[in-house]
């Protein structure tokens, strides 16, 4: 794991804004077949995580990657956050970390 | 709600506690073999990156201004990599997205040791500790460690760093409606930042430009280098300067921006 770079909060709407930089956000798995993860992101847009480590569908994951497209996360971490996350706090906390607040996190 | 600590110091994990004008209880963990003695302490939730940025005040004592507060603990989030266990402590390398920061957990008796071992690499945990530096290096002194357990507090602990830091610089801008016709004594009572005992404003001004690096510069400091380094409002700043300037501690050099320290460090 590369730590020496920051990991920017996103949701879908904003990993566009990072193609091609270290982002971290939270899924929905709706989908999970060899390696590649199709999920829902906190504001409702389809991403493809690739590489992802296998989270039971239905389960919320957590990707830590790079954005090689603008839905798509090339995987470095994935944490299984079970099936109990609030999906609107942590869309909200995307915001803030790319507006007003994005000093405390880049 | 923050001052209380009858859930036996959890209140300093998941949420309160943490503002710096209530005083709070260090952890006294129930059923702990250990005791431990209660001092009054302010726990401030924060990203490695506010830690990096904090302005450090003092090499001797390791006291670090963050927003106008220095705080006697701060609480981390974040996952454990490298870690490292020896005889006398545990150490691994936290890494909360915003950067990462070395952590050291003493560890002198059982209860400390069954902490750790529940401690693996890859593992979200929460912390409360010491921010310390050694040779311009930081790190942090653990006092407690913690799994995450619910992932939501992950987004709590980031929404409460933005929550904590709104709240200590509201405190330390707040700006009486007749500076003016107010003297210095008064002026600076009024501020309530909740500071510690060296955190009068005008001391920490006057410390940054006898940095050997800031007596160094020829034309001294511009306003703005200062204002991004305490964090503190540019109006307060400028008041720290024109008093320093008024008893002769700095002096203008270039332009009205640019101050330097009269003295030779």
């Amino acid at each position: 794991m590369d730590t020496s770079t920051p990991a920017v909060f996103v949701n879908g709407e904003l990993l566009k804004l990072h193609m091609c930089q270290r982002v971290r956000t939270v899924v929905q798995v709706m989908q999970n077949e060899g390696g590649t993860v199709l999920g829902q992101s906190t504001d409702n847009q389809q991403l493809t995580v690739k590489g992802a480590t296998s989270v039971p569908v239905t389960h919320f994951m957590e990707v830590i990657g790079v954005a090689d497209g603008p839905q798509s996360i090339r995987a470095e971490i994935c944490t299984d956050f079970g099936s109990n996350f609030d999906t609107s706090s942590f869309n909200g906390l995307c915001k803030l970390a790319n507006g007003e607040f994005k000093n405390f996190y880049m | 709600m923050y001052a209380s600590h009858q859930d036996g110091g959890a209140s300093h994990f998941y949420g309160g506690g943490f503002m710096p004008s209530q005083a709070t209880q260090t952890p006294d963990q129930a059923g702990s073999s250990k005791t431990r003695s209660s001092t009054t302490s302010t726990t401030v939730p924060l990203t490695i990156k506010q830690i990096t940025e904090a302005y450090h005040l003092n090499d001797e004592r390791a006291d670090f201004l963050i927003d106008g507060v220095e705080p006697s603990l701060v609480r981390l989030l974040g996952r454990v990599l490298n870690k490292a266990e020896r005889v006398t402590d545990v150490s691994f390398l936290l890494d909360d997205g915003t950067g990462s920061i070395e952590v050291t957990r003493w560890v002198s008796d059982s209860f400390d040791t069954d902490e750790m071992t529940k401690i693996e690499n890859g593992m979200y945990i929460v912390l409360i500790g010491k921010l310390k530096a050694f040779q311009g290096k930081r790190h942090i002194g653990a006092h407690a460690v913690r799994p995450v357990q619910d992932f939501n507090q992950i987004t709590l602990h980031f929404m409460e760093c933005i929550h904590a830091h709104l709240d200590n610089s509201r405190k330390a801008t707040a700006v009486p409606a007749t500076t003016s016709a107010m003297n210095d004594m008064r002026a600076y009572q009024t501020l309530n930042v909740g500071t510690g005992a060296s955190g009068d404003i005008r001391d920490v001004v006057l410390s940054v430009f006898q940095e050997p690096a800031s007596l160094a510069r020829e034309n001294g400091l511009h306003v703005n280098e200062i204002i991004r380094r305490l964090g503190l409002q540019e109006q307060k700043i400028r008041e720290a300067i024109e008093y320093h300037v008024e008893v002769g501690n700095i002096y203008s050099t270039i332009d009205d921006d640019h101050y330097k320290s009269a003295c030779n460090g």
